[in-house]
């Protein structure tokens, strides 16, 4: 089959396509916190939230095929060290990211110690149980005087006064503030700031020699023992990272609503659950995969919010979900999942590979080039 | 000299004992060849050997103790594994598949790089596929890349598990050169398993024959095949 049109990997045609889906990218992140409404500047809130959990999950299952059900917990673990420390101890929010991080890493690797004898559904079976037992042990009795118990923790976020700064530049200001007007913008720019550690830190460790031994290890597990990686020590800093990476997500959600409950969504199994969901329609194992399925599942579930009114429903998809007394956002992206398996078993970044590839055919960076820079050696003859 | 001596190897797994207590030893520049049917412990002596299975008695390579040592230790010592079968990364890249081979070397990008074009060099059709995954090649270029990724450690001895498996016999044919090559011209000491003893025995310095976990015969090539009634029980020719 002739594909129309070609594109040369590393050449100028694929910096320009680069380049253009950055300005676009770019203009988005400013055009949401400086036009959008507060309503919507909420749902990207929540959107970001999400990325960055599923983007964490993607490291540990995607790239290192390691089941995880339980990562509500590490969620649980950055909302929870951000409340004590915040309102129990007067930090400020920011410093208790940091100690958020080294505590999930350490559960993490912990949690990893299973993993180095068990997989597939036993391993899932673990990490669920961590999901289930968290939400118990943060409403424990002996645990209330630090965890509040079932009542949880408020007061975890910012303290708004008329003296916190502006940041403007030029009478320009799309940052936000903490005066208590103009709040929503400076949460958001903390969320896309965590998004955009945790992008950076997962294509960091995925496009390394690191990246390369967690793949070995999804793709070969005695392969890469005999190539020399260190399975326990993989797994280990694996889980591990993917632990702390998706704290900060679950200290986003301390700070944005000033109060931490065990039974919010993300820190009980079904939050698992949603990452892992969002992360596989996505595409598992490509580094926008978890951006996009999250982005698609807030999107459904938002424009689906107020669909238990009969009347809020377009008048079209009226017949197909009228009967239903809930929000069907859930169970029109259960269908989507379902759907999906079928058509785009790589998730909606594999269909998109697919597509994309009926029409342009991206040439790769020829033999000889890039990296490798030393002086060839004379081809022995055989 | 002998490079790697197995002084008692007894390995298995969990409850299950594979290998009694065998004695094995590959010299400096030898290709050693193991012969045996399926469930003799052919592949059990590789992993005991690698390391990535629990084992006990003597294991010495190059000087070192490695009865102890984990399997990524081991590689670092310079013993490189192809494991049986398509030992590949699928989902990464041919090039990716050569420097996860390179995993455990400390010594710099560049000279990384240097044996990634050599190999590319040996392996003319890794090189045309480079960036293609390598779950999409063929079962023979897949063996091929196994070998090249292994040999991207820079091993002393390469371990080969049965490297004919499923492959049609000009492959193997092409595939045992390839090996026969590596020995002739870089030096590289090899153990290799293998089921069809008629191609293995050729370029075998030395050959072990194992029966249910213990080595019954060995010996030359033409001593072995020199024995009639070696010859007829065990190599069927």
């Amino acid at each position: 089959m002739s594909v129309p049109f070609t594109l040369r990997s590393g050449g100028p045609g694929s910096w320009a396509l680069r380049l253009a889906a950055g300005a676009v990218l770019v203009y988005l992140m400013f055009w949401i916190p400086t036009q959008a409404s507060n309503g919507v500047i909420d749902t990207c809130i929540t959107a970001l939230t999400l990325m960055a959990a599923a983007m964490a999950l993607n490291l540990l299952l995607g790239y290192t095929g390691q089941i995880s059900i339980g990562h509500s917990a590490f969620f649980g673990i950055g909302a929870y060290t951000t409340g004590i420390l915040v309102s129990k101890y007067g930090w400020s929010p920011f410093q208790t990211l940091a100690v958020a991080f080294v505590v999930a890493f350490v559960v993490g690797a912990l949690v990893s110690l299973p993993a180095l004898r068990i997989k597939g559904v036993y391993l899932a079976l673990v990490t669920l149980s961590l999901g289930l037992v968290f939400p118990q042990l943060i409403k424990a009795p002996k645990m209330e005087w630090l965890t509040g118990g079932a009542r949880g923790l408020d007061k975890t976020g910012f303290k708004f006064t008329k003296k916190n700064p502006t940041y403007e530049i030029f009478g320009w200001n799309p940052w936000g503030n903490l005066r208590g007007e103009n709040v929503k913008p400076f949460l958001y720019w903390i969320a896309m700031i965590i998004v955009i550690i945790v992008y950076v830190v997962c294509r960091g460790v995925v496009k390394s020699r690191a990246g390369r031994s967690l793949i070995a290890i999804r793709d070969n597990e005695t392969a890469a023992a005999v190539m020399g990686v260190n399975l326990a020590v993989t797994k280990g800093l694996a889980f591990g990272l993917s632990a702390a990476l998706c704290s900060l997500p679950g200290c986003l959600s301390a700070i944005r609503t000033g109060n931490v409950t065990p039974d919010s969504t993300n820190l009980t199994v079904l939050g698992a659950i949603t990452f892992l969901i969002v992360m596989v329609v996505g595409g598992a194992g490509s580094l926008w995969g978890p951006i996009i399925g999250s982005a698609l599942y807030v999107f459904v579930t938002d424009r689906t919010g107020d669909w238990s009114d009969k009347e809020a429903i377009p008048a079209v998809l009226r017949p197909f979900f009228g009967w239903s007394h809930t929000p069907p956002g859930s169970g029109i992206f259960a269908v989507v999942l379902i759907a999906l398996m079928f058509v785009a078993p790589f998730g909606i970044v594999g269909m998109w590979h697919r597509v994309i590839g009926r029409f342009v055919k991206v040439v790769p960076r020829p033999a000889g080039t890039g990296t490798i820079d030393a002086p060839a050696t004379a081809p022995a003859e055989a | 000299m002998s490079l790697l001596r197995a002084h008692g190897l007894t390995a298995g797994y969990g409850p299950v004992t594979v290998l009694n207590g065998i004695d094995l030893e590959v010299n400096e520049g030898e290709i050693v060849v193991i012969l045996g049917a399926n469930g003799a412990g052919k592949t059990t002596t590789m992993r005991a050997v690698s390391g990535t299975i629990p084992r006990s008695g003597a294991v010495e390579f190059d000087g070192h103790d490695i009865s102890r040592t984990s399997p990524d230790a081991i590689v670092r010592h310079g013993v490189a594994q192809v494991p049986q079968g398509r030992g590949t990364f699928p989902e990464l890249s041919v090039e990716d598949n050569l420097r996860a081979g390179a995993i455990t070397r400390r010594d710099g990008a560049g000279a990384v790089a240097a044996d990634l074009q050599r190999w590319f060099e040996q392996f003319p059709r890794l090189a045309e596929r480079r960036s293609q995954r390598a779950g999409s090649l063929s079962g023979g270029e897949q063996q091929m890349l196994a070998i090249a990724r292994a040999l991207m450690s820079r091993p002393k001895l390469l371990l080969c598990d049965e490297p004919s498996l499923g492959l049609a016999p000009l492959i193997t044919k092409e595939l045992f050169e390839v090996i026969e090559r590596l020995n002739r011209e870089e030096g590289l000491s090899v153990l290799l398993v293998e089921q069809n003893a008629n191609l293995a025995m050729h370029m075998a310095s030395r050959v072990y024959l194992l029966e249910t976990g213990r080595i019954v015969a060995s010996g030359s090539a033409a001593e072995l095949s020199a024995d009639d009634t070696i010859r007829k029980a065990y190599l069927g020719f």
